[in-house]
């Protein structure tokens, strides 16, 4: 449900970015008024296009179609001048219109081609069609989706591709102690990385989770540290050593709820001793190594073969 | 509901967020101070209404997946903030309310929290 609002959003997105020119077909195959409605047949079929701008030298005089080919070929008549056969003064648009103003004239004219005309010069440009718009809308979705789509698609196939007897990737953070304009960067960027590799969803949520709390609790209390996440086909491994003042009764520190924050820990929103708890909810297996005075190292493994029961 | 509708019940101010991203609906709303408690949730939440305007609230909502952020009490937010939430994509809005009336406000419109016994109506 969401993602099909999302689709339409972008749809009607596009459709408020797109000009005319960005999906009109330029250089149009046109008659001149003089000419018969034999040369039109020979066109239309020749070019495989069921209609074409009527030119008198620069102008655009009248839209010839195949309906209006049909008429005089049931009419009977020998020939005709396609001036006598056209729609004459067309309605035309300007190249700089924006698609969604567009649309509208087609759904109430229920033409089927319009001539494309240039807004200062009044010449004629291009042709627009909506079979054109249609092709122009599916190219700029193309485009936008391109960029993330290779990103993801090389990622995800990262270890279908290497060959190897061991296949795992290693990613390091460096943590800077109280810099709180930073915090958080790493595990939200970690998150991106691994959406893009294609690890699923819940797995993503409770690394990101773990990792993003491991991270404040390095940045808060410790002067440095190093996040480091190792990417197995099977399992993720997080490790975050810090240089920090290390924990007294890590056994205390894993209760929900117990806490030795300082006042401006929780009014930075942490320090409610919900930190270590919901590490170890996410974590398939959770080490905690601290020495006072030295720091503290989080280890968390997440298997990411089967589906985990935490967050 | 949409997001619209959640800034015009709260007569918030939108300060991250295009016409086209409040056009989104919210059907569940998580509110807290603690970044931890929120994150401790199994459930993810559309709107997350807090008094915390550092940009761990974001760093938070981006991390657990909630797409929207609502101030409470009108505090200043400080720029870093809408710029993350800009970079980050997520709705971010202010509203002069108390966190409890904001709470009582999407309550009354049908919002609920998301897991819970009691099922979410259709808003």
């Amino acid at each position: 449900m969401h993602e099909q609002q999302a689709q339409h959003a972008k749809t009607q997105e596009l459709l408020f970015e797109l000009r005319v020119a960005d999906v009109m077909r330029p250089q149009v195959i046109c008659v001149r008024p003089d000419q018969t409605m034999t040369e039109l047949r020979n066109l239309l079929r020749e070019h495989r296009i069921s209609g074409t701008p009527v030119l008198d030298g620069d102008e655009v005089v009248g839209m010839i179609t195949i309906a209006d080919l049909i008429a005089f070929l049931v009419s009977g008549e020998s020939e005709a001048r396609i001036a006598d056969k056209m729609t004459r003064n067309p309605q035309m648009l300007f190249s700089d219109q924006l698609l969604v103003h567009v649309i509208r004239q087609f759904d109430e004219t229920r033409f089927g081609r319009f001539p494309v005309i240039d807004p200062q010069t009044h010449k004629l440009v291009g042709i627009l069609t909506k079979g054109l718009i249609i092709e122009g809308m599916l190219r700029a979705m193309e485009r936008e989706l391109k960029e993330e789509e290779i990103r993801q698609y090389r990622a995800s196939h990262i270890f279908e591709d290497l060959v190897a007897e061991y296949k795992e990737i290693y990613l390091t953070y460096e943590l800077i102690g109280r810099d709180f304009d930073r915090a958080g960067k790493a595990s939200t960027q970690m998150k991106r990385n691994l959406k893009r590799l294609g690890i699923r969803p819940d797995i993503v949520h409770r690394l990101a989770v773990a990792s993003y709390e491991a991270e404040m609790n390095a940045v808060i209390y410790a002067d440095s540290g190093v996040m480091e996440f190792r990417i197995a086909p099977e399992e993720i491994f997080m490790r975050v050593r810090d240089r920090g003042p290390g924990i007294e009764d890590v056994a205390r520190a894993m209760e929900p709820g117990y806490s030795s924050a300082p006042d401006w820990v929780r009014e930075m929103g942490f320090g409610a001793g919900m930190g270590i708890p919901n590490i170890r909810k996410c974590a398939d297996k959770m080490h905690i190594q601290s020495t006072p005075g030295i720091g503290t190292t989080v280890s968390v493994r997440i298997f990411t073969g089967r589906e985990g029961e935490g967050a | 509901m949409t997001l619209k509708e959640v800034a015009e019940q709260l007569s918030a101010r939108v300060l991250a967020g295009g016409d086209e991203d409040l056009a989104a609906a919210a059907t569940s709303v998580a509110a807290g101070d603690m970044m931890s408690d929120v994150l401790a949730r199994a459930d993810i939440p559309d709107v997350l209404v807090t008094g915390l305007t550092t940009v761990q609230a974001i760093r938070t909502a981006s991390v657990a997946g909630i797409k929207t952020v609502v101030i409470v009490r009108g505090k200043p937010v400080p720029q870093p903030m809408i710029d993350l939430a800009r970079e980050e994509s997520i709705v971010l809005m202010v509203t002069a309310m108390k966190l409890f009336e904001a709470c009582g406000r999407l309550w009354d419109c049908g919002l609920r929290p998301r897991a819970g016994k009691g099922k979410a109506p259709e808003a």
